[in-house]
């Protein structure tokens, strides 16, 4: 666990350390966190532009004292899992835009409307939207609470979270509205409303895709 | 009269507070305040380092209060609101930590961001800057020399500034070979055309666009 305080030292001290200018994003809790829309982070998640940098920060973590994690022990053997460090109870997520479940795209990065600059540590902070979407591809307690959080303090414009769905698709990342719908269905059945139109629309998209791949395996035989 | 402890009031404090809740808080909690002692125990706490004020459209302070030492931190589009009469709200923000861009740093922040709300309130800037030396190596780093030297003489048609020095004047100006360039990509109006040809930058801005430098003569 850490807080909003010791994130902040923690950045300082890697950003002092570091000797060139490095750009990362943070997502999940620790861009809640510096949305002021959450205390505590278990883990902190930063996505890096190229492996290059994500190296050097590691490099950094490891000088001030974290530990190198295997993170196959987390993600399993996946391809474009990230690398991990911890420090106690605290672990930090190096990733790179192509993640597990989701690709940080070009309109996310557009999207970002805060950044940190903490000496040569550059941090920007994922757009409320993007870390709702990012959320939905787990099935985790504590993200239902997050997204929980970020609907109840933030206003969502359900349009921007459809076309990012929707642009996962294209990117390559299929199962984007099928996990969203999902993560909505769960959420509505804890209380939380969700707009109607969003699940139509959603399941919409998830016919056309199912149509699409029936063509594409009649047409393979 | 008792010292009260800066502990105490952390305790009772922490939060954000406009100064009506800080007064209920403090005679809430057994601590007699009216507004000038509120105002003195605030101020007590933010010498220290644990309060950051934040003023409201409507000219209201916010004080965050921390139970712990706020380190500072700098937003780039406070900065530009606190030396323009043309305010932002709900703008994207740069912020850093633990020192303090200079107005060289936010005016070449704001020129770089190609917004246009930006780049008005930057204007007024220009009325403040003394180091030209260190916003020529800024702007040179960002290829900005004749944006910034075109806003510079933009300014000067609505605000008194500082002279800009010689060295940065020429060193910027344009040579013959050299292409106009944007401020604002594809973005041009029929307005300024003089300053446009002398520093081969198309400008973004009407007349219109700088009325509130006009209204604030004071400023």
């Amino acid at each position: 666990m850490i807080n909003i305080k010791d994130q902040e030292n923690l950045f300082t001290e890697a950003g002092k350390m570091l000797k060139k200018r490095i750009e990362c994003f943070a997502i999940g809790g620790t861009a809640m966190m510096f949305l002021g829309l959450k205390e505590y982070t278990k883990d902190i998640d930063l996505v890096f532009l190229n492996k290059e940098d994500r190296k050097i920060f590691k490099e950094i973590l490891i000088k001030i004292g974290y530990k190198e994690m295997e993170s196959r022990l987390v993600y399993g053997a996946r391809e474009n899992i990230p690398q991990m460090v911890f420090l106690a109870d605290l672990r930090i997520d190096l990733l790179l835009p192509e993640v597990i479940s989701f690709i940080f795209s070009e309109n996310m990065q557009k999207r970002i409307e805060e950044t940190h600059e903490y000496n040569n540590l550059i941090i920007k902070i994922a757009d409320p939207h993007d870390i709702l979407l990012m959320k939905c591809a787990t099935e985790r307690q504590k993200d239902i609470d997050d997204v929980e959080s970020i609907m109840k303090n933030t206003t969502i414009n359900w349009n921007i979270i459809l076309e990012e769905t929707k642009n996962q698709i294209k990117l390559g990342k299929q199962r984007a509205a099928l996990d969203l719908g999902v993560f909505l269905e769960n959420l509505e059945a804890i209380g939380t409303s969700v707009p109607k139109n969003i699940s139509e629309e959603l399941f919409k998209i998830f016919e056309k895709q199912t149509k699409e791949m029936k063509e594409k395996i009649r047409k393979k035989k | 009269m008792k010292q009260i402890k800066t502990e105490e009031l952390l305790k009772i404090l922490a939060g954000n507070h406009i100064l009506k809740t800080v007064i209920e808080i403090l005679n809430e909690n057994g601590i007699k305040a009216d507004k000038q002692k509120a105002i003195y125990l605030i101020h007590r706490l933010k010498k220290r380092g644990y309060v950051k004020t934040k003023q409201t459209q409507d000219n209201i302070r916010v004080y965050y209060i921390s139970k712990k030492v706020i380190r500072p931190s700098y937003s780039f589009i406070d900065i530009l609101n606190e030396n323009s009469p043309q305010k932002l709200y709900n703008f994207d923000d740069y912020i850093i930590h633990n020192k303090k861009p200079s107005l060289e740093e936010v005016l070449i922040y704001a020129i770089k961001s190609k917004n246009i709300r930006k780049i008005i309130s930057c204007i007024g800037l220009f009325k403040k800057i003394k180091n030209w030396s260190l916003l020529y190596r800024l702007a040179k780093k960002q290829g900005l020399q004749r944006q910034v030297g075109a806003l510079y003489d933009v300014a000067r048609t609505v605000i008194k500034t500082r002279k800009v020095t010689k060295r940065f004047r020429n060193l910027s100006l344009p040579k013959k070979s050299e292409k106009f360039q944007f401020i604002i990509d594809r973005y041009n109006s029929k307005h300024f055309q003089e300053i446009e040809k002398k520093w081969k930058v198309y400008i973004p801005l009407n007349y219109n666009d700088l009325e509130d430098y006009r209204m604030f003569k004071k400023y």
